[in-house]
């Protein structure tokens, strides 16, 4: 015979319909948006490791003042790779972007064609995707480059740029005013040679092993290609960020998105693990009378298991079903929309299927069999006499009898359903987590954007290829290279270092001191303070220098170390009077173009935080719907558990006269002071959560840094947030107390 | 003899709150017997009840049923002869609330390898035409029917009753008090009631009459009546 108690499940159901259809429409989103996210990662990480071999994708690039020989390229095959020609020319739209147009590529980093076709003539081009998408160029579209109009054939994605990275020092991408594009041989020679930058590709006749011997293998190609030709830049693949980057972004958001779908599964779990446990609290006299008829626990907790099992895995197929349908396409969308990444076929990942179903499911079977397991723990008698606590409380708290009679039953009340305010507390810290993101991150980045704007050295630091005199007014001489900050632990990232006029009117510091000053940000990512001592490398030569920190700088722009011009040409052993650049708040027109390597102004320095909000515009808002769905949910669940579980106590009120009115006062303003209690007292830890959060990806996954500062306005939003959703279930709740009959307080009295 | 039960002792408390509920309680019920235990509230019934039914330990003495000590065996084992051996009656009906009346019936009879018939034991209660109804849609006496039949399906050797008639009324009491003789002159189970009604008495075969924890009576009722003749 089956057991009959199992006829309960469906009616269960629909007895309570709509709370296990939210839990459902929860559970079945986040395993949904996890699993579409898994698919397009893995699928995407996939097309990756296939590219290598199908695009052929380079080892290492490295660029030169001057074109090589044949001779010089046989010399430098003999370290048993294969060079190829990978020249380009960078020219500027008529709305100052910058295009890098390679020839057509044939045998190395070849081309992916996404839309159009590729040019086959001249004063045709091929633009880069992304770029293409942010800039509103369609296929057909002409743009002027250079002065010169040309068609646009069609849009690609090359296997070298995935991540639009201009320059591998960068911190971040900029898909909007930097792009790649390719031309035909004949079109890019119409540039003209002097215009071209010196590029070459390699391929290892033999892959090396792993990265460490691929490292030991890049340094010798390193130093022996820049004793044959100086090197302008020298990069091998494993350094690559244009490669690399939005591979291991995806990876990274990878394991990001399965730590948020664990947090939710296990929230959820608590949700569960609570509404069982007041289910048990109301059938306690069937529990046990169940026992003591010969009902084991086993049988029991079986029973009381089934729900919530059945939801998780139900809503685990669902998930899973909209995951690789509807969300796969969404969430690659999200990639497709910062990188320039090449087409990608799904791959069905038995491991995405672990993760959003094997592993929800076994989080609720542990978290609720423990519950359960403790709860069903007790006697048969216990069961029978309603003793459900483990340590009786003989007596009620006193309270003082001056506080009035409302506030104490609501204190009481608190008190009484304590256990599911704390799992409201964890479900609201966990929502506001993400709030702080949501929200956050757009304001971080707006006031990182005007944090740097406000503290730029000046309008335009005018990088030169040679030394060259200037004119303008005001126009200041600096010296610039950049070195590695090369510290235990983290990975090597690049530092500007700058030599100033000991008279500067640019920057603010007291140059008389030994030392150097660091900028703020190098500061706060590493924890440098003054007096501490901080090693630079060459990437190239590998001189080391040390340097004693004598002050920190407010730069946020990038990392950077200042120093005056007398003890950089000291420092580097230059010539009296050396200089790299000006700094000038006047544009320098009256200095030669060509002699001008780089102009850093606004639109630079801002890169990374327009590039941030192109990449995460949608997703702050889809945390922001997360964190308000999130909010309602437990919110609704937990103050609908109270309901429930005092509604004898809100009957017997009613026939003593309470008007649903009083009964709200009581039931659902108790519930409103917690709830208004934790939304605003969790802020502050859910905004430190998050800054570590922050800190950690920051250190570990990112070059660069900007602090998470969040203004008041954020705050404000979050509390708004909060209590809106909470205003708007609590008319719910309401409702569902005005609903609980009077006869309710009438049965089962003993 | 089928259930014996030899100085039983049973205290609550510790240290200057101990107190002894059952002191030294002596008795002996053969099969089949209905036996009451009756006596005012605080004499320690339910108690002795809860010990017969294994659902409490005793500090001395034991509890024999066929020769087996109950307290010799594991929780496991207990909860084992309870499914096999025991029916529960309480005064609280404690029936499933979203399952109906056969149903409810139908969980007694899962414990069973052997349970009488579900649609016998509905017409010998009265409930077959109400077999589908829940039981918020039942009176009290017709839940408390339903509790007896999912207690007595698994035909149980001894059915503990706990004040069965405690939250119903008079008549539906007589007929509740029927039902459980019936039962007893039926399947043969041996009855152990407690009750605080002294009425209640004259429908046993056996009284076993509690105060203070001390066993002040027990007798074989000579004069046994039907339960519709009771009067109280």
């Amino acid at each position: 015979m089956k057991c009959p108690l199992r006829k309960r499940l469906p009616r269960e159901l629909k007895s309570d319909f709509g709370k296990y259809a939210v839990i459902f429409i929860l559970m079945t989103l986040t395993i949904g948006f996890s699993s579409g996210f898994l698919v397009a990662t893995e699928s995407i990480s996939a097309s990756f490791d296939e590219g290598y071999e199908k695009y052929n994708i380079e080892n290492g690039n490295f660029e030169t003042y001057t074109e090589l020989t044949d001779e010089q390229i046989s010399e430098i095959e003999e370290n048993a790779i294969t060079v190829y020609n990978n020249n380009y020319v960078e020219a500027q739209t008529d709305d100052n972007k910058t295009i890098r147009i390679f020839a057509i590529r044939e045998e190395v980093n070849k081309v992916c064609l996404m839309e159009g076709k590729m040019p086959d003539k001249l004063d045709e081009i091929a633009l880069d995707r992304a770029f293409s998408n942010n800039n509103d160029i369609s296929v057909g579209d002409s743009i002027v480059i250079s002065g010169k109009e040309k068609k646009v054939t069609g849009f690609v994605a090359l296997s070298d740029y995935s991540s639009l990275f201009s320059d591998n020092s960068e911190t971040m991408f900029d898909a909007t005013a930097f792009s790649v594009a390719v031309v035909t041989k004949a079109e890019l020679e119409s540039f003209g040679e002097d215009n071209y930058h010196y590029s070459y590709s390699w391929l290892y006749d033999n892959e090396p092993e792993d990265e460490a011997a691929e490292k030991e293998v890049s340094d010798e190609l390193l130093t022996k290609i820049n004793s044959i030709s100086p090197l302008v830049s020298f990069t091998p693949r494993y350094l690559n960020q244009a490669i690399n980057y939005a591979r291991d972004d995806t990876s990274g958001d990878a394991t990001i998105m399965a730590v948020l779908l664990y947090i939710m599964i296990a929230i959820m779990a608590f949700v569960f693990a609570v509404t069982i446990s007041n289910t048990i609290t109301k059938e306690a006299g069937t529990i046990g009378t169940l026992r003591a008829s010969g009902y084991t626990k086993a049988e029991l907790i079986r029973h009381y298991l089934a729900m919530p099992i059945i939801v998780t895995l139900i809503s685990a197929v669902v998930g899973n079903i909209s995951g690789y349908t509807i969300f796969r396409v969404m969430c690659a969308a999200m990639y497709y929309n910062s990188y320039s990444l090449t087409t990608y076929v799904t791959h069905w990942s038995a491991s995405a299927f672990l993760k959003t179903t094997v592993v929800p499911i076994a989080i609720m079977l542990v978290i609720t069999l423990g519950v359960l397991a403790r709860k069903l723990s007790l006697s048969p008698l216990s069961f029978l006499r309603h003793e459900l606590k483990r340590h009786q409380r003989k007596k009620a708290f006193k309270l003082n009898t001056k506080i009035p009679i409302f506030t104490r039953f609501r204190i009481r009340i608190i008190f009484q359903n304590i256990a599911n305010y704390i799992t409201l507390l964890v479900g609201i810290i966990f929502a506001n987590v993400l709030l702080v993101f949501g929200l956050g991150l757009p304001d971080v980045l707006d006031n990182y954007q005007d944090d740097i704007t406000s503290n730029m050295i000046a309008e335009y630091q005018y990088i030169l290829k040679a030394p060259v005199e200037t004119e303008v007014e005001g126009a200041e001489k600096f010296s610039l290279q950049s070195l590695e900050n090369t510290l235990e632990g983290y990975e090597n990232e690049e530092v500007s270092v700058y030599g100033i006029d000991a008279d500067s009117e640019y920057i603010d510091a007291d140059f008389s001191a030994e030392g150097i000053y660091i900028s703020d940000g190098l500061a706060e990512k590493y924890s440098y303070k003054k007096g501490d001592s901080i090693t630079l490398s060459d990437k190239y030569s590998k001189d080391s220098y040390e340097f004693k920190i004598a002050g920190i700088y407010k730069y946020p722009s990038s990392f950077a170390v200042f120093m005056d011009n007398e003890s950089y040409i000291s420092t580097f052993d230059l010539e009296d009077g050396y200089y790299t650049g000006y700094f000038s708040n006047e544009s320098l027109d009256d200095i030669d173009e060509s002699l001008i390597a780089t102009v850093i102004d606004k639109q630079e320095l801002t890169k990374i935080s327009r590039q941030l909000d192109v990449s995460m515009g949608d997703l702050m808002y889809m945390v922001d719907a997360f964190a308000i769905i999130i909010f309602a949910v437990i919110i609704f669940l937990l103050s609908k558990i109270i309901v429930e579980k005092n509604a004898s106590s809100i009957s017997m009120t009613k026939i003593l006269g309470y008007t649903n009115r009083e009964i709200n006062r009581l039931y659902t303003t108790a519930t409103t002071i917690v709830v208004v209690i934790c939304l605003i007292g969790t802020i502050p830890l859910s905004t430190y959560l998050m800054k570590l959060f922050f800190a950690y990806m920051m250190k570990t996954q990112m070059t660069g840094w900007f602090p998470l500062n969040l203004s008041a306005t954020v705050y404000v939003k979050m509390a708004a947030i909060g209590l809106i959703t909470y205003f708007i279930v609590s008319l719910l709740q309401r409702k569902k107390i005005a609903r609980v009959p009077l006869g309710e307080a009438l049965k089962n009295a003993e | 003899m089928f259930l014996k039960i030899h100085n039983l002792q049973k205290f609550y408390g510790d240290g200057e709150n101990r107190i002894q509920v059952l002191k030294g309680i002596d008795a002996e019920i053969e099969k089949g017997e209905m036996c009451v235990l009756l006596g005012p509230s605080g004499s320690g019934k339910t108690t002795l009840l809860n010990i017969l039914g294994g659902i409490e330990t005793a500090e001395e003495g034991y509890v024999s049923i066929n020769g087996d000590k109950i307290k010799d065996m594991s929780e496991k084992n207990l909860t084992l002869y309870r499914r096999k051996h025991l029916g529960y009656i309480f005064q609280m009906y404690n029936l499933i609330p979203n399952l109906n009346i056969k149903e409810n019936i139908e969980v007694g009879a899962y414990l069973s390898d052997n349970p009488l018939d579900v649609d016998d034991i509905l017409k010998t209660l009265g409930l077959y035409e109400h077999r589908h109804k829940l039981p918020n849609q039942l009176s009290g006496g017709q839940q408390q029917r339903t509790a007896i039949g999912r207690a007595i399906v698994k035909n149980p050797d001894i059915l503990l009753c706990d004040e069965p008639t405690g939250a119903l009324d008079y008549k539906t009491s007589k007929e509740i008090l029927g039902l459980i003789q019936q039962i007893n002159e039926k399947y043969g189970s041996t009855v152990i009631m407690v009750t605080h009604n002294d009425a209640i008495k004259n429908m046993a075969d056996r009284v076993i009459k509690l105060r203070d924890g001390a066993v002040r009576k027990n007798y074989l009722n000579e004069q046994k009546i039907s339960a519709e003749m009771l009067e109280w």
